[in-house]
């Protein structure tokens, strides 16, 4: 029995559940729901559709560098039945289970706390800018001149996405916890 | 007799469902990346022999895109519009694949050689933290 990724949302697929299509290349696509079979034919990019595990691994809302990670594989060898291996083995993915959602918690923790601190200097400038605006506008009512206001500075956004995944993209998240 | 049929039961969804179709399916972005850019692929994807079942004969194809044209001056113009610069913009970045989709879901693959003892196997497995 093998449990499969759904291509588009990456939630585990179980034997008689979801579809797959195969296309001429012998590439086999697994889909969870008709949902995520409907957003393929659309030709959706996961990378860019919020709710997929995808989406969220490359905007960094979730870890991706984590030694709980690694655990779960796909094994093509397969390992001769032993009972005390089985028993260690069930011990130990409790244990992981546990230390992973502990990880996860505080990964949470501390991306809330980066975004509570952005959140609040955001809302102090806008602040700032609304009182001086107002104190202009007090001082000195409707004598703004023209030009002044037409000089635009040209910013620059960085406006390729980069992904979390894809390896020696510069954007890891690191941790150090326990 | 009156009207029969019921009203505002159309929907403008036939061209959508007919683009869906499994037979339309062009080719994906993932593979024109991988294989079709290649020059030497591409070399030969714009020499094709003449094909009489392709529009064109199959001697207008535009590679990024995956689609064959009629005329010369039909591909140069696509050339220069709007759907042939966006699809490759789009080409540029890495395509997502069925290994990305299982990288995001934590499943990893077995990279290391097969070994032969039990013991070792059980060290592969049970790394206690």
């Amino acid at each position: 029995m093998r449990i499969e990724k759904c291509y588009f949302c990456s939630t585990s697929v179980y034997p008689g559940h979801g579809s797959a299509f195969v296309r001429n290349d012998a590439k086999v696509f697994r889909f969870c729901t008709s949902k995520c079979h409907k957003n393929f034919k659309m030709k959706r990019n996961p990378r860019k559709v919020r709710w997929t595990k995808a989406f969220r691994k490359a905007a960094g809302k979730e870890m991706t560098i984590d030694s709980t990670i690694d655990f779960e594989k796909r094994r093509n060898i397969p390992v001769r039945y032993d009972r005390e291996l089985v028993q260690t083995t069930l011990k130990v993915m409790k244990r992981v289970s546990e230390i992973k959602k502990r990880r996860e918690l505080a990964f949470w923790k501390n991306r809330m706390a980066l975004s509570r601190d952005k959140h609040r200097a955001h809302r102090k400038k806008v602040l700032e800018a609304a009182k001086s605006s107002a104190v202009n506008k007090l001082l000195k009512p409707t004598t703004a001149s023209p030009e002044a206001s037409k000089i635009r500075e040209k910013v620059k956004v960085p406006s390729k996405a980069r992904s979390a995944l894809v390896q020696g993209e510069g954007r890891s998240m690191g941790m150090d916890i326990d | 007799m009156g009207r029969l049929r019921r009203s505002r039961v159309h929907n403008a969804r036939r061209d959508v469902h007919r683009a869906a179709r499994t037979r339309v399916r062009g080719r994906d972005l993932d593979q024109i990346q991988m294989l079709d850019l290649d020059p030497k692929r591409r070399a030969e994807l714009e020499a094709q022999p003449l094909d009489f079942e392709k529009p064109g004969l199959a001697q207008h194809y535009c590679v990024e895109c995956a689609k064959y044209y009629e005329t010369d001056a039909a591909l140069t113009s696509h050339w220069r519009g709007k759907v042939h610069k966006r699809r490759c913009k789009q080409l540029k970045e890495p395509a997502y694949t069925i290994e990305e989709s299982e990288r995001a879901a934590g499943l990893g693959r077995e990279t290391r050689k097969p070994t032969l003892t039990t013991a070792m196997i059980v060290e592969d497995e049970v790394p206690v933290t």
